[in-house]
């Protein structure tokens, strides 16, 4: 029987955050269409759709995942450091974030984004720990999808 | 959302980019966030994104209550 469009949405999205929680990044389109036995063009349409349902961050040139939050499939200012692999946060919430979906210890380096100094946080048994500091959101929570990149 | 040494500092950010202030967190708000927004399994095949009710109870829970957190405010500016 021929699945419907949501059924494949539930299946990618598995394996999308399968893929990112076991080595700490998401999937590119062509190992999931042969991790999923998914034609190539359904697995892009796939991906569009978690894209449009603000599951997904994708990659405006090709269409590759750029953000399956927490996880970032790019290099950014906020290293997770799991005992499994290190990986990058999206931002310092998505950061802190990748410890609590994991619900393992973690280390965190980042730097202010004013001045640059390192800062450091660690997460162990479900506490946070490390320097001082503040978090800043720079857009209201209605905005954040307006520019989810610079959010 | 960047992570900054001071508020002090967030103000000369905001100064160099001519951008305004937002919200603060502290350290161990940004983390309850952390945890009750990626708590969940987003794997399961039922899993969902928070609605907008959703949410704002849980910025509520979490002291969140100013206009920033408002979901549903006619965008400003």
């Amino acid at each position: 029987m021929e699945q419907t469009s949501q059924e494949l949405d539930r299946l990618v999205r598995k394996y999308v955050y399968d893929t990112a929680m076991y080595r700490g990044y998401p999937p590119f389109l062509a190992e999931t269409s042969t991790a999923l036995s998914i034609p190539l063009p359904d697995v892009q349409a796939a991906f569009q759709r978690l894209a449009d349902g603000h599951i997904l961050v994708l990659q405006p040139e090709n269409g590759e995942i750029l953000m399956a939050n927490p996880f970032s499939a790019v290099p950014t200012p906020f290293l997770v450091e799991l005992e499994a692999f290190t990986c990058y946060g999206n931002c310092i919430w998505d950061a802190l974030g990748i410890p609590a979906l994991l619900a393992q210890d973690a280390r965190i380096k980042t730097a202010c984004g004013d001045c640059g100094t390192a800062l450091g946080l660690s997460v162990v048994n479900g506490q946070v720990h490390g320097d001082s500091g503040v978090i800043h959101f720079a857009l209201p929570a209605r905005r954040w999808w307006e520019d989810i990149v610079f959010n | 959302m960047l992570f900054f040494r001071s508020e002090e500092h967030v103000d000369r950010w905001c100064r160099q980019w001519n951008l305004p202030k937002g919200a603060l967190l502290s350290l161990d708000q940004g983390w309850r966030l952390a945890q009750a927004w990626y708590g969940t399994d987003r794997r399961e095949p039922d899993w969902r994104r928070k609605n907008v009710e959703e949410a704002e109870a849980l910025f509520s829970e979490l002291g969140l209550t100013s206009p920033f957190w408002d979901l549903r405010a006619n965008p400003v500016g």
